[in-house]
């Protein structure tokens, strides 16, 4: 993907409450088809910027273009767009049928037809049939999610909203929903627009990340892309635990960190200014028994190690930092607590990024 | 041991509400026993048990009056306080809008205005725009107080209801109509339904506002009073026993219907 046309065009769009700059001119095509999710953090102006999408919210400035027709007075009922709420928003008084079936309903589909259609929708999102009839506060935070994405699913909208539907389940049912959801995601092919605050689940479903801080998107890639050249500081350590290093550019073309009193070898890009941060992801860190092993090296202690499954991960204390390594379990670092250790890595295995 | 210590403890628990419930409820059966009682005044224990005075209630053909004046106006309230409260609620509650703190505070005085004062004040007022104290007056009184507090009971309703249900039924393609319908009112039923009851029983029991409004028509309530000050007979305690019997019907039947829908609900699933 990424070649289509654009279902949806963004246009400079900007969202102002009082005085506050809730989205600040963002500009972004989403391709026919695709899954698109949007990551920030709380306050970021990420549900703010879906809101106007979805016809919820008038946009103080820019266009929202749907299929080529500028659609900003076009209120959410009339649009051909359906979102999921955070909160998921079910109808508590009503049947989970009753919920599914609420778009048809609104359009006037007769109830056999609506009642045909639901029980499709509800195999689709794997929903039991003797569900229809059960009221929807009696089913479970997954069975929820389920009739909610049926729910929106039944309108045929041609995109799909989401607001962070998955952020206050637990973890376990999270990661299965995920998955879910992206496959849900291939079976209709349906354009989806996902928001969250974790880059990591945004890393699981989608097809392109778009990066929000304070009103703005600031970077717009694949995950591949986003993951490997984080654009600044900001972006690298949303990605979750990452070695940020603060350094100097010095005149020999390596780079000086002051908190490590180490010259260490950096990425040759060009940058356009002489502070930064060197950012290794932890699996990029090695424990080395000869500095000459790696490109970069640094001496520490051994913290403490967490295991974590099918990995280990080691907190080296050096310098003033607490650096992070992880390793495969079957590869884990053979010592003890308070070990000295050296540690180091390549510099392929490094980014350069600007605050 | 601590078996013991848990065993004297459910029973002082069980003593203690014992005595509770006798406490509520004994001055309702006192009412009804002292209504079958023979003699004038109330003996216990009552020593010939009677209906005459069930008899020459009925008889007086106060009973059908009485209850019906004070069913019309409580209906009446019940029905006005409910269309006013639950868009007070949503003004109180739902909406964020300009004023709307002061409106909060402002909308809770008459309940704090003790009952006697603010029926003087509404007779007084009545009089001078000129309105006939009669029961549609009384209702008007009634709704003074009792609509501020409809308006809180749906508030609580309200409070706890998710707004975005509404924005999720307008992106699903219902109109600002068919939001209010589909989802706004069936939500807040349950409050609504509340607040008619308090408004109906407020207004059922209520005697400050309504001696002062209702003129030449007389609710139960007013009548019981009227009788206690001007010599009692036991068809006081007979029209009381009539209003217990009453709930008691009601109460019966409400029971039966819920357990019948309950019924129907499980055959369905």
């Amino acid at each position: 993907m990424g070649d289509g046309a654009p279902i949806l065009e963004i246009k400079g769009i900007t969202k102002q409450f009082g005085k506050l700059l809730a989205v600040n001119n963002v500009s972004l095509d989403i391709v026919d088809g695709e899954f698109f999710t949007i990551v920030g953090p709380s306050g970021s102006g990420k549900t703010t910027l879906l809101r106007m999408l979805a016809g919820l919210e008038k946009p103080s400035g820019g266009d929202v273009v749907l299929r080529g027709n500028v659609v900003n007075d076009v209120p959410a009922n009339k649009r051909p767009t359906c979102m999921v709420f955070q909160s998921l928003a079910l109808f508590n008084h009503r049947t989970v049928g009753q919920n599914i079936e609420f778009s048809l309903k609104m359009r006037g589909v007769s109830r056999a037809e609506r009642k045909v259609r639901a029980m499709e929708l509800m195999k689709t999102v794997r929903l039991p049939e003797d569900y229809y009839a059960k009221g929807v506060t009696k089913c479970s935070g997954g069975e929820r999610q389920r009739v909610a994405l049926a729910r929106a699913l039944a309108s045929d909208p041609d995109i799909m909203f989401f607001d962070e539907p998955l952020s206050a389940i637990d973890y376990q049912l999270r990661k299965h929903l995920e998955v879910e959801l992206k496959d849900l995601h291939r079976e209709t092919g349906k354009t989806f627009m996902y928001i969250t605050h974790s880059l990591e689940e945004a890393m699981v479903m989608s097809d392109r990340i778009g990066i929000m801080q304070a009103g703005h998107l600031i970077q717009v890639g694949t995950p591949d892309e986003i993951y490997s050249r984080p654009l600044n500081k900001f972006v690298s350590e949303f990605m979750g635990e990452v070695n940020t290093l603060g350094v100097k550019r010095s005149a020999d073309g390596k780079f000086e960190c002051a908190e490590l009193s180490a010259q260490l070898a950096g990425p040759a890009q060009a940058g356009n200014s002489d502070t930064g941060y060197l950012v290794i992801r932890p699996e990029s860190m090695r424990f080395l028994s000869d500095p000459s092993e790696a490109d970069n090296h640094v001496k520490g202690s051994l913290f403490n190690e967490y295991a974590m499954g099918s990995r280990v991960q080691y907190h080296v204390r050096a310098g003033g930092y607490m650096l992070v390594v992880e390793k495969l379990r079957e590869q884990a670092y053979q010592g003890k607590i308070d070990d000295d250790v050296i540690i180091g890595w390549d510099v392929k295995d490094s980014v350069l990024v600007s605050d | 041991m601590e078996s013991k210590v848990k065993r004297w403890s459910n029973a002082l628990i069980c003593v203690w509400t014992g005595i509770v419930l006798l406490f509520f409820f004994l001055p309702i059966a006192a009412v009804i026993i002292s209504s079958l009682g023979k003699s004038r005044y109330f003996r216990f224990p009552v020593k010939t048990w009677s209906g005459k005075w069930y008899e020459q209630t009925i008889n007086a053909n106060l009973t059908e009056n009485l209850h019906i004046t004070s069913l019309y106006v409580a209906a009446c309230v019940a029905a006005i306080a409910v269309v006013l409260g639950f868009f007070g609620a949503l003004a109180f509650a739902r909406y964020d809008w300009k004023g709307r703190i002061f409106y909060q505070r402002l909308i809770m005085l008459p309940i704090f205005f003790p009952q006697a004062v603010l029926g003087l004040a509404l007779l007084l007022w009545f009089t001078y725009i000129g309105v006939l104290p009669t029961w549609e007056a009384a209702v008007f009184a009634h709704l003074v107080w009792i609509a501020p507090i409809v308006t809180l009971v749906i508030s609580i309703q309200v409070y706890g209801f998710d707004v975005s249900q509404e924005e999720a039924a307008y992106d699903l393609g219902a109109n600002r109509f068919q939001v209010f319908w589909e989802v706004t009112l069936p939500a807040l039923a349950p409050g609504l339904f509340s607040g008619a009851l308090f408004a109906f029983l407020l207004s059922w029991g209520n005697f400050s506002l309504s001696t002062y409004t209702t003129g030449a028509d007389s609710t139960v309530t007013e009548w019981l009073y009227t009788k206690m000050s001007s010599g009692y007979t036991p068809m006081i305690p007979t029209m009381g026993a009539f209003s217990v019997y009453g709930s008691v019907i009601i109460l019966f039947l409400g029971y039966i219907f819920l357990i019948a829908q309950r019924r129907r609900a499980a055959k369905r699933a």
